[in-house]
């Protein structure tokens, strides 16, 4: 159906999409590690939280744009309330224990959206302008996998600048490397830890509402979603957030292209990448820690 | 390692004569435990938790007293495992022990160069390689169906018959000889490892968790004994794998997925890590808390969530902890 | 710190004594029902318990008994399904079990059933090893893999728009979707349907993202898919390969019949799926509109194919336990061979040679729904009955004729 300059264009888009998504939960999974040391193994259940917000908030009538605005929110301020109320006691224990912790945040957090939205697969409604395909180089892509990738560059570019520019971003940044002098400057870490687990949670819940109409909604997208984006944060370096792009591309590039080409074994591949990369760089591409 | 093999373990100093007779009276209770109930689903339930129990165990050598966090333990478990069914199976139906031998060295002959590559990092980067190698071998095991059947598990496995020293102890695929064996097993390499962890060895390895510089400023070639640590980690959980296998008759991938490797750093984490019988409470009360809960309610992952939540929150030293500080108010 | 201990404290002693009582009366007789409940199949399951609830509470009693059925999650992993049956049978004193949708989980309860020593009717199992695979391990329930292929393959011979396609075979990573596929592409070759790639595509299990496989599919210029997924995974492809425009271009032919609920999720993307299936809502006879009805009055759910011969396995079951005249385990079991039941869908046999059922099945295309009372939008429009004898495997009778 479609020639070989088409078939190179819809690889290339088909991995940009999956690497965008891949970096904006693995983005949000960094953001909590790198700034308040907190391996969340709930990310991906938040995730899955902020999708199904949006499928309700679509289905309820509401424009698919407020709701890609709003569901972030909603997911922000359950982050909020979780953050206050297990995580902040935990902070100064060892890690294995918020590790626990959020795992059974994950089991509770799965739960609750069986019980509230059901098992079956939930579909979010774009609005008409979205639906169809864009006649590119020979080959058909519908328009809205276009418009998410626009999105992602979008968000990235505006976290960008929230961290790099704004005063919060930089004492969030700064609060990664030397804590101790940000605090001795007047800046209550508690607050820097709870406003960066929030973000954290922000930015599960938008990957949730984007991913939603380029997947599917259903209870088993979150425990997926936290494997593969721990694959590319630990690819990447932890809380590293150059690194997280680097290694969301890279995963996203070899997924892509080993389905197209060797479907068989995609995801052995994808793994035996990770034990190769962390076999010889033990703290992946760009070193655990650089908050940059 | 062993320099002071003469001593019985058990006896050694470190057991207070209550606990002795704690023990005495548990084991003697397990013991004779299904001639009583004679429920054989309480029998199944027992012998899963002490397999569990041995598996948790093998972690907390891992994790509490080397200090090295593994996600995916239960991979070595679930490896083994295939290995002892593929052995009796392919090679030899009746060979019991061979086929354990066979299950155990080639669980230690996969996990030798895996634990090179692992020690060389420490802290998270160890523990998420775990998590790295751990996904390959369930992926791997998923993958190749000609070998382990796939999805569908590896099928047909034979009960060879059990006997030492030519005395026949009875058949594998009887519940009640396989919660026996299980019990002896278990209740051997508890005593075992905790000679082992009491020795210099031991102390070596929980030097490296205190502080890996100073340990090898005072001459511990860290490198060498973390992977001592894993591998006597991985026969461990070896071992539970034979028993595994022999119980269940059966392996599938889902015994070698990231969640259920979760699960056994749960138990670690709620009996308390370093105390070695904490890890075996803590599979006991898992394995309950988990069967009892998904029979009562469809969203029991709601409920497990909470159980999970409130005990790390409020009873952060597990069970051991507990026990500790009892003993403590007693005292006071 | 004394604080934290008698919480904790009170916290296990709680759990503790919740621990189940001995159950106080013995008489009814208990059934154990496994279906997932959890994962990916959780939707599936709670069809299927849904259905078998409805035949329990219409049969009422056997053997003068109430019927008390047990529910636990497989969570659709085989070893944890493994303990449930053993608790079910050992602790519960269950009589028999019914259920289950994998063919994982189905095999490894195979493996056990000697140990167990109570019969098995899987009512959703679709695997082939299923049949004659041990003396008290039964098939009532979705037609087997070999069942669907058949089905399939004289569906598409018998259509003018579907026989003349190139077909790309795309199934899901496990041994069903491996099963299906393989079967399908045998008896497809064996017709003259043009199969694009024998060795067909595997794709894991938890792929969300379709794109790759639908750009694949794009360019290998096939104007067919024979697709073998998880039950829920259908409409959510279909969905995909809309979204990339290949919808009407491309004939999409399902190795499993998709679910109602999750085709009216996926709304005008899920039109043009064909596929067997033992039943649809679109059946029209007078049984299978009274049974549909009593089932959206109960569950306010979309009847689908998955409760129904759900509903009808557990009926062969309560009935083979009556005609059995007791709980014994063997006595079930031979009951169950030749045993038939007369449902929605006609009748319903276990063959006395294999242990799995015989029926009709009925070629079905998703399209919009006429006015209905679930208010469903999409449904499976019945656009041919094979008869039972069509779709095999045959069987010689060797037993006495149990239809009467």
């Amino acid at each position: 159906m479609s020639g070989t300059l088409g078939i190179i264009v819809d690889i290339t888009l088909n991995s940009l999409v999956l690497s965008g998504v891949f970096l904006i939960v693995a983005i949000g999974l960094n953001i909590t590690y790198g700034l308040s040391r907190i391996m969340n193994m709930g990310h991906g259940a938040l995730y899955a939280v902020g999708a199904y917000v949006g499928f309700s908030l679509v289905a309820s009538g509401l424009n698919f744009f407020a709701a890609l605005l709003i569901a972030p929110l909603i997911v922000g301020v359950i982050g909020l309330i979780i953050e206050r109320t297990i995580i902040a006691p935990m902070r100064k224990r060892s890690m294995a224990y918020t590790l626990i912790l959020t795992y059974g945040l994950m089991f509770f957090l799965d739960g609750s959206i069986k019980y509230i939205w059901g098992n079956k697969p939930r579909f979010i409604e774009l609005p008409g302008f979205m639906q169809g395909t864009l006649p590119i180089l020979g080959t058909d892509y519908p328009v809205f996998r276009l418009m998410t990738l626009l999105l992602i560059i979008l968000i990235m570019g505006a976290l960008m600048l929230f961290l790099n520019k704004t005063k919060i971003g930089i004492i969030l940044r700064a609060s990664s490397t030397i804590p101790e002098m940000v605090s001795c400057l007047g800046v209550n870490m508690s607050y820097v830890h709870m406003g960066a687990f929030v973000l954290g949670c922000v930015m599960a819940g938008l990957a949730g509402i984007i991913a939603g109409p380029l997947t599917t909604i259903d209870p088993l997208m979150g425990g997926e979603m936290l494997i593969s984006s721990f694959v590319v944060i630990v690819i990447g370096g932890l809380g590293s957030l150059r690194g997280a792009v680097i290694a969301a591309l890279l995963v996203g590039v070899v997924q892509t292209l080993a389905e197209f080409f060797i479907t068989d074994l995609a995801m052995v591949i994808v793994y035996i990448l990770m034990a190769v990369i962390l076999a010889f760089m033990p703290r992946g591409l760009l070193g655990e820690g650089k908050f940059e | 390692m062993m320099n002071r093999t003469t001593t019985i373990p058990g006896i050694r100093s470190g057991f207070h004569p209550v606990k002795i007779v704690f023990i005495i009276i548990l084991l003697s209770g397990l013991a004779v435990f299904p001639f009583v109930s004679g429920n054989r689903f309480y029998i199944s339930l027992i012998t899963e938790m002490m397999i569990y129990g041995l598996l948790a165990m093998s972690l907390d050598v891992l994790l509490g007293y080397t200090g090295l966090l593994s996600f995916m333990h239960n991979a070595y478990l679930g490896i083994s495992a295939y290995a002892v069914g593929l052995f009796l199976i392919h090679v030899s139906p009746t060979s019991f022990w061979l086929a354990c031998l066979a299950g155990i060295a080639f669980t230690c002959v996969v996990a030798l160069p895996v634990g090179w590559v692992q020690v060389r990092t420490g802290g998270l980067a160890f523990a998420l390689l775990t998590l790295a190698f751990g996904m390959m071998f369930h992926t791997i095991v998923w993958k190749w169906y000609d070998v382990t059947g796939g999805d569908d598990g590896l099928m047909g496995m034979p009960n060879p018959d059990i006997s030492l020293f030519g005395i026949y102890i009875g058949n594998s695929g009887d519940p009640l000889v396989i919660y026996m064996f299980t019990l002896i097993i278990v209740t051997f390499c508890f005593f075992l490892t905790r000679r082992i962890i009491n020795s210099p060895f031991g102390a070596a390895l929980e030097a490296i968790r205190e502080n890996e510089s100073r340990a090898a400023f005072i001459g511990i070639n860290v490198r060498k004994y973390k992977l001592l640590g894993w591998m006597m980690a991985c026969l461990l959980a070896s071992i539970a794998g034979a028993l595994f296998i022999l119980y269940k008759g059966y392996v599938g991938p889902s015994t070698m997925s990231a969640f259920a490797g979760a699960g056994v750093l749960m138990m670690v984490l709620l009996g308390g890590m370093g105390s070695l019988w904490g890890p075996l409470a803590g599979a006991v009360f898992f394995i309950y808390i988990q069967d009892y809960i998904s029979t009562m309610t469809e969203h029991w992952e709601i409920f497990l969530g909470l159980v999970v939540i409130f005990l790390v929150l409020f009873m952060p030293t597990g069970f051991a902890g507990l026990a500790g500080h009892i003993r403590r108010l007693r005292k006071e | 710190m004394k604080r934290l201990i008698t919480i904790s404290l009170s916290i296990m002693i709680a759990v503790m004594f919740l621990a189940p009582c001995p159950v106080c009366a013995k008489k009814p007789v208990k059934i154990g029902v496994l279906v997932p409940l959890t994962g990916i199949a959780a939707q599936g399951g709670l069809e299927m318990k849904y259905g078998i609830e409805m035949a329990a509470q219409e049969k009422g009693t056997v053997l003068g008994s109430p019927i008390k059925l047990l529910v636990e999650d497989t969570q659709v992993k085989p070893p944890i399904a493994v303990s449930k049956a053993e608790k079910l049978v050992y602790k519960d004193d269950c009589k028999a079990l019914i259920g289950v949708l994998s063919s994982g989980v189905g095999l490894a309860l195979a493996k056990n059933i000697d140990k167990l020593n109570v019969p098995f009717l899987s009512t959703h199992v679709m695997t082939t090893k299923f049949y004659g695979l041990h003396p008290m391990v039964f098939r009532s329930g979705q037609l087997a893999n070999d069942q669907t292929a058949v089905g399939n393959v004289k569906g598409i011979l018998a259509r003018p728009d579907l026989k003349n396609r190139t077909y790309y075979v795309l199934v899901h990573d496990y041994s069903w979707g491996h099963d299906a596929g393989e079967r399908f592409i045998a008896l497809a070759k064996k017709n003259g349907i043009k199969i694009y790639n024998e060795n067909y595509d595997k794709a894991p299990i938890k792929t969300k993202d379709w794109s790759s496989y639908i750009s694949k599919i794009k360019a290998s210029g096939a104007d067919g898919v024979y697709m073998a997924f998880i039950t829920n995974v259908i409409p959510v492809f279909a969905k995909q390969a809309a979204d990339f425009g290949l919808q009407g271009k491309v004939k999409l032919v399902s190795a499993a019949a998709p679910g109602p609920l999750e085709l009216a999720a996926g709304g005008t993307a899920c039109h043009g799926i064909f596929g067997v299936s033992d039943w649809s809502w679109d059946v029209n006879n007078p049984t299978s509109d009274d049974w549909e009805m009593r089932f959206w009055n109960t569950y306010k759910t979309i009847p689908s194919d998955a409760a129904v011969h759900s509903y009808v396995g557990a009926m062969n079951l309560f009935n083979a336990i009556d005609k059995a005249g007791s709980t014994d385990a063997k006595a079930i079991a031979a009951a169950l061979k030749g045993i038939s039941y007369d449902g929605p869908y006609g009748t319903v046999r276990i063959s006395a040679k294999d242990n799995c059922m015989r029926n009709d099945a009925v070629l079905t295309e998703t399209m919009a729904a006429p006015d209905n009372p679930f208010g469903a939008k999409v449904y499976m429009k019945v656009l041919d009955t094979f008869p039972a004898a069509e779709l095999g495997p045959p069987e010689q009778e060797t037993h006495d004729d149990t239809k009467g």
